[in-house]
């Protein structure tokens, strides 16, 4: 195979590899860390204005359906069903005046859902 | 005939005392005089609020001024926000100023945007 095939498969399966997961923003890595907890969870849940609304707590208990992604020593914990409806998403934490938290931001899932970022609705392709 | 006292008014707006004083800490960190509140179309309710660094209070908007912090209140929010009680509400996961508004009608799922 030549080189510049070698590099279009590598680049696509990084591409690929991306999508299938969750990216950890190191807002939230560093918000877990300044609420000195190790581990959150973020779940798919049916409700909010447009159909699906996230909800994050902190769990630390891993199931055996759980997908862990790991960054800087926290854990993003997510089950195999949300992580279908949340792959390819980012993780932060969001600052502002009037409210602080944390967000599921491009997710390549959603259709622009609501203006408070929690409830969206899926793409349906 | 006596004529009736003016009754004192009540303030447009009153702070909780967790909001007073997430609201002057702000505004020492940031060096300024007081947070402006005003309403914006936005949402899928019609109306939600934000919050602004301020300086001064511009033309008709109305000033509260509650245990040492200043609350601007923009004129055109005004009517929308009058008997509102603002509250701080944090824990682990989101910090957030709510807004416990009796003018409100209906309001979204996340409680971001509401409607009068």
């Amino acid at each position: 195979m030549s080189v510049v095939g070698r590099f279009v498969l590598k680049t696509l399966h990084g591409h690929f590899k991306r999508l299938s997961q969750l990216v950890v923003d190191s807002s939230a890595v560093q918000q877990l860390k300044n609420i000195e907890e190790k581990s959150l969870r973020v779940t798919v849940d049916g409700g909010g204005c447009s159909g699906f609304q996230y909800k994050f707590e902190i769990d630390e208990k891993v199931n055996n359906d759980d997908v862990v992604f790991e960054k800087d020593g926290v854990q993003i914990i997510t089950d195999k069903i949300s992580l279908d409806f949340i792959k390819g998403s980012t993780i932060e934490f969001h600052e502002e005046l009037i409210r602080s938290s944390f967000r599921v931001v491009e997710n390549p899932q959603a259709e622009e859902g609501c203006s408070c970022g929690i409830s969206f609705s899926v793409k349906i392709d | 005939v006596t004529r009736s006292r003016l009754i004192p008014s009540r303030a447009a707006l009153t702070l909780t005392p967790a909001a007073v004083k997430k609201v002057s800490d702000i505004t020492n960190r940031q060096k300024c005089q007081g947070l402006k509140v005003s309403v914006k179309t936005r949402g899928c309710n019609g109306l939600t609020y934000v919050l602004d660094y301020c300086d001064y209070a511009a033309k008709f908007d109305e000033v509260v001024e509650q245990d040492g912090v200043k609350i601007f209140i923009d004129s055109k929010a005004l009517m929308t926000l009058i008997g509102t009680e603002m509250d701080y509400t944090s824990n682990k996961l989101t910090s957030e100023f709510v807004f416990n508004n009796p003018n409100v009608k209906g309001t979204c799922g996340c409680g971001e945007s509401f409607s009068v």
